[in-house]
């Protein structure tokens, strides 16, 4: 098993007001086999013995559902690994004498709470203009009374997959958060179930997303190379059809 | 009785609604008590955890007009562990036309569940599962389709008729969201307040109802008081007890304990599911441990090297899986279980797997993991069909360790992965707390010893969804709507003291060693004595361990920072505090169980075949443990379980 | 709660329809949209530039026939101008609220690689965009109103008098500091439609995994074209022994 020596620079924050500034710390005899939060585990654990503060990062599931994790690693949001949450990036990506950098997500929308952790519950105020299906417990229909052809189930899946990580925002030069809204919205547009209040949808999560701050989508399409769930930006063109069909439809943007 | 100062009190009873087992539902509904709808508004209930169960109830809820707040300690509430389930969920929709019934899953999940459940609950679990998937499919959940465009189901975790219904690996992050945008959907409404990164840490009651909860916002280190007419549990499971597990590194047991510490009785703790296929431990720094699906158990080989000498020369690195040849492997589930072979259930698996590494034939660097090998199934089936199969979980597993199990057969070992035991619950979900309900997997639940595949979600969003609505009504009519600004009385002054006395003593010890040490220490006695094999002497030795490492805990932990804001060890702390009185608890009730059943197996008490025996006459009850203010002095009380429609049988997979 | 807050300040129809076009995504159609004109615009440019090549008579006579136009041209100018503007304004307004989005920078930060489209052409749209709008307003002040038959470019069409641009042409794109900077600006109007014309499409809300890729060529061999084509003129000038 090959043990790494590695220098890490990581933002230290105290708090959403405070300035911040990159800290070099020396990490010695990192495994191949850690896990990068791992790693940082480690490092936290030395600091504490040490007498000093532990680098604070957010994670929960460690397994690249829950979405909780999210770290720009040498200046890509998730690091080097495609398809893979900071969760689940391995050591043996890096290599001995690496020096590694290590940033929150950053966007205004995304306040730092400490160091490395940041604020998503913009996501959450977004999601609560519509990324649903209103229907109240009870009132459904049996689950096979609307044929849903596979094809567009898949693709309705594909959408579904977003963890909500806000790697999207973190990379894109615009901060924007197109690609987690407009998975959403795809979602319910591949499905019947979506139908019945599409236009609402559409032009009140876009208004939201507005208003908490995020950018505007610039096509440049980084956020799709860094998620997770490869979510296309696909979606993100299905987004603003359904926003100029429901703008026109509606003759306004507010509803 | 082997324990000398068991404590004993009066039985419980589980408020049993009345006619045959198939109408009782009906029977309870027809006669419970409702709400006035103009009333509903004036009732506030507070929802803590908003996972399934959580999202779902709070949803609910909301919709019929009560007024609810929910609290997650996560930083949105789609982030709670439910997310993280892979297989499926059951309905006993029987689309597929294969015999499948309400009856039957009622059948099959009290006998998965080695009868050690309530009939009536598990009845209403099986009938309300069919509701559900409508539900579900309402919302917009994409499950799994075919061709035609009809929902697909598959068999799983050895069940006879297929009533899995899935959404590719991901079902349970699938259902969350739609429990979760259903929950949005009341936020926008004005229906919920959402209160995200809080964590509760007491209860309070009012003449000895839940009137109200302690809450700590993470991301301030204030303490919160709420008050509500009613408290509503759903905050998951304990298996970070274990410190190594497939739950997420922020479940933990706090709330649930700061009820058990307030009147509420903690239900069969020794019931733990360890799931036999994982990826074995790789270092001292794990943190976690990471489930691969129980559906590669179809195709997969479980085996190991004949010999101790081979294993060994393979634990060097001397020999290669591949090149050992077939007559010095022991295909050891196929050999000793010839009818299930691989497709064992879930306890045999992982018990086996432990025997063999016990035996010095594991392999891995540590010596704790088995293979699995497709070698076989790519031969039968071709490489494509194997990767049409399996190619999401073999690049999970090939991201994890490195290797690529198309070539090399993987390395598996078991890991706790569901607590079947929780608070104990009436047939109204309600706890021996008057207001305080227990919901999905912090209950102790409706999968007695054991819980089958694709059951948990369906019992989160049962409860959360279909049982609540109906039962919190009954308890609520009737009810002086509380002040939900009187925060200030003695009860939530005296709370909210106690707390923040136990927040500062934490603060001030300034001990040696960091919160991970303790909780990784404790995790080890628990995974080595109250793990997949237990015995009277290793029980009774972990309880005098335990009480040691939590006065060493009081005496010598380290947290750095401070508790004012953002400090992951602190909230770490304060559940590992909980951990180290659990896992207490967990010893004494494996120790006074003296059978074995699902989860729980007692080395003392096997068939001559190595299989559990079970002891219907003496254990068929669910042991609801009651907090006397010394962890060490619980006192038992026993709900007699009484089977009237089925017959309690062995299970046997040879 | 909120809905009830919308109701109350209900707008009248005009703000309306307007309030379309606060939002990014109208903004962004709108830039997509116009963009799309611009480029179909620039064929045209460019193909009458070509006749150039034909010589002095082809060319003014080309010209000429635009100016005959009259009203219709002036409507089109028009119009032309709108588009301008539109794309323009809408184009700042975009790039100057994404700007202001992420106030904390990177103290690193580098591209994920496939499959993103980020390329220096991608990240300089606003500063390619105003060399192109000032350079349009320069170019149109020096050709379109610059010395007419009045100041003595004058030829003769078919023993009709018009205007000499060719002559005009030739004398400006002899000067070899106007020959580079257009130049120089032409290779910039490359980098801008290399990213601008697969990028109004998914603006637009056009994408397809099989034609997205097409078209994104397509938008680099757009882009080629117009960089050489429009290149090749003050070049061509500069170079081939020709008098105005």
């Amino acid at each position: 098993m090959s043990k790494m020596n590695l220098t890490l620079k990581i933002w230290r924050q105290a708090s959403a007001n405070a300035p911040g500034a990159m800290e070099t710390y020396p990490l010695a005899d990192v495994s191949e086999h850690m896990s990068f939060l791992e790693m940082l585990d480690v490092l936290n654990e030395k600091l504490i013995k040490e007498g000093k503060e532990p680098v604070e990062f957010d994670y929960d599931c460690r397994e690249g559902i829950c979405g909780t994790c999210g770290l720009v690693i040498n200046g890509v949001a998730h690091g080097p690994r495609k398809l893979t949450a900071t969760c689940q990036l391995h050591m043996r990506e890096f290599k001995n004498g690496d020096t590694i950098t290590i940033e929150p997500w950053r966007a205004n929308a995304f306040p730092v709470i400490k160091d490395l952790v940041v604020d998503r519950t913009a996501f959450d105020r977004i999601v609560a203009k519509g990324g649903y299906v209103s229907v109240n417990t009870g009132s459904a229909r049996d689950a096979n009374e609307t044929p849903i052809g596979k094809e567009d189930a898949d693709k309705a899946f594909d959408a579904a997959t977003c963890i909500s990580c806000g790697a999207c925002v973190a990379a894109c030069p615009n901060a924007s958060a197109s690609l987690f809204v407009s998975a959403k919205v795809s979602q319910y547009t591949y499905l019947p179930q979506g139908h019945p209040e599409r236009e609402r949808r559409v032009l009140k999560m876009v208004s939201q997303m507005d208003d908490e701050g995020f950018g505007n989508c610039s096509n440049h399409g980084e956020c799709e190379a860094v998620c997770p769930k490869g979510i296309s930006i696909q979606n993100i063109a299905i987004m603003r059809r359904e926003y100029v069909k429901a703008a026109l439809k509606t003759g306004s943007a507010i509803v | 009785m082997t324990i000398s100062n068991l404590k004993e009190g009066a039985d419980l009873k589980g408020v049993q609604p009345d006619g045959p087992l198939a109408q009782k539902w009906d029977s309870y509904k027809a006669k419970a008590k409702v709400v006035n709808p103009a009333n509903k508004r004036k009732y506030t209930v507070l929802v803590i955890g908003t996972g399934l169960a959580g999202a779902s109830a709070a949803a609910s809820l909301a919709e019929l007009g009560y007024k609810v707040k929910a609290f997650c300690i996560q930083d949105s509430p789609r982030r709670a562990h439910s997310i993280a389930a892979q297989g499926g969920i059951n309905a006993a929709k029987n689309y597929q036309n294969d015999g499948d019934s309400i009856w039957r899953l009622f059948y099959d999940t009290i006998k998965g569940g080695d009868y050690r459940s309530r009939e009536s609950n598990v009845h209403r679990l099986a009938q309300v599962s069919v509701s559900i998937i409508d539900q579900c499919v309402a919302q917009g959940v994409p499950f799994a389709r075919d061709y035609g465009g009809l929902l697909s189901n598959r068999s799983f975790g050895g069940s006879l008729v297929s009533r899995t219904f899935y959404a590719r690996g991901q079902t349970g992050q699938q259902l969350l969201l739609g429990a979760y945008g259903a929950m949005m959907r009341q936020v926008d409404a004005g229906k919920v307040e959402l209160l995200t990164h809080r964590e509760m840490l007491d209860l309070v009651t009012v003449d000895g109802q839940a009137k109200g909860v302690i809450i700590r916002n993470l991301k301030t280190g204030e303490m919160e008081s709420y008050a509500g007419d009613a408290v509503l549990l759903c905050t998951g499971g304990y298996g970070n007890v274990y410190y190594l597990s497939t739950n997420a590194m922020n479940s933990n047991v706090t709330a649930a304990w700061r009820c058990h510490r307030r009147g509420a009785y903690f239900a069969n703790p020794c019931f733990t599911q360890i799931h036999p296929t994982c990826i074995p431990v790789s270092g001292d720094y794990q943190s976690k441990l990471t489930l691969m699906s129980e559906s590669l158990r179809n195709d997969g080989r479980v085996w190991v090297p004949k010999t101790q000498e081979l294993a060994a020369r393979v634990r060097k690195g001397e020999v290669k899986p591949s090149d050992i040849a077939e007559e010095d492997r022991d295909y050891y589930l196929e050999r000793r279980y010839p009818t299930f072979g691989n497709l064992v259930p879930r306890d045999v698996a992982s018990r086996n797997a432990k025997y063999v590494c016990d035996e010095g034939r594991g392999v891995g660097e540590s010596g704790l993991a088995v293979y699995l090998d497709f070698a076989e199934a790519i031969n039968r089936l071709g490489m494509s069909v194997v990767k049409d199969r399996y190619d999401n979980l073999f690049e999970m597993y090939e991201r994890i360790t490195g290797e690529n199990p198309y070539h090399t057969p993987m390395r598996i070992f078991p890991a706790v992965h569901y607590t079947m035991g929780g608070l104990w619950v009436d047939y109204n979900l309600m706890t021996t707390v008057p207001g305080l309900y227990a919901l999905g997997e912090a209950n102790f639940s409706d999968h007695g010893a054991n819980r089958l595949g694709a059951s948990a979600l369906m019992q989160g969003l049962a409860d959360g969804y279909f049982v609540i609505p109906y039962t919190i009504g009954d308890y609520l009519a009737g009810a002086k709507p509380v002040d939900i600004k009187d925060t200030d009385s003695a009860p939530f002054r005296e709370a909210r003291a106690g707390i923040e006395a136990q927040v500062q003593k934490l603060m001030n010890v300034k001990g040696t060693k960091t919160v991970t040490e303790f909780h990784r220490e404790l995790g080890l006695k628990m995974w080595d004595y109250v793990g997949m094999s237990r015995s009277e002497a290793g029980l009774k030795q972990i309880l005098t361990e335990i009480p040691k490492l939590r006065e060493e805990f009081w005496q010598n932990v380290r947290i750095p920072g401070t508790e004012n804001g953002w400090n992951k060890n602190l909230e770490f702390a304060l559940r590992v505090a909980d951990f180290l009185e659990l896992g207490e608890l967990m010893a004494r009730d494996a120790l006074v169980r003296e059978e074995s059943c699902g989860g729980h197996f007692r080395e003392e008490y096997q068939t001559e075949d190595g299989e559990a025996l079970r002891n219907d006459e003496k254990y068929a009850y669910a042991a609801a443990w009651e907090f006397t203010g010394n962890p060490s002095e619980p006192v038992l009380h026993k709900e007699q379980l009484e089977f009237e429609n089925v017959q309690l049988a062995q299970r046997s997979y040879k | 709660m909120q809905q009830a807050e919308k109701e109350t300040a209900k707008p009248g129809p005009l703000a309306s329809v307007l309030s379309i076009f606060n939002t990014t995504i109208g903004q962004k159609i709108i830039t997509g949209l116009t963009g799309l004109g611009l480029v179909g615009f620039l064929v045209g440019h460019l193909a009458g530039n070509l006749t150039l090549f034909a010589g002095s008579e082809a060319f003014n006579s080309y010209a000429h026939k635009l100016e005959s136009l009259g009203f219709i041209l002036y409507a089109v100018e028009l119009g032309l101008l709108a588009v301008f503007v539109f794309h323009i304004v809408f184009a700042i307004s975009v790039t100057s609220h994404n700007k202001s989005a992420r106030k904390s920078k990177y103290v690193d930060s580098r591209s994920a690689g496939k499959p993103s489209r980020k390329s220096i052409s991608s990240q300089t749209m606003i500063y390619t965009g105003i060399i192109l709008g000032l350079f349009t307003i320069i170019h149109v002040w020096m050709f379109k109103f610059g010395p007419g038959m009045a100041a003595g470019y004058h030829t003769d069409l078919h023993g009709l008098p018009a205007r000499d641009l060719y002559r005009l042409v030739v004398e400006k794109f002899k000067n070899p500091w106007i020959m580079g900077s257009y130049s120089a600006v032409m290779l910039l109007l490359g980098v801008h439609v290399r990213h601008g014309f697969w990028s109004a499409f998914q603006s637009l809300g056009a994408y397809h995994p099989r034609y997205t890729p097409l078209i994104y060529t397509l938008g680099i061999l757009i882009a080629v074209l117009f960089a050489i084509g429009f290149l090749a003129l003050p070049v061509y000038i500069f170079f081939a022994p020709l008098t105005a």
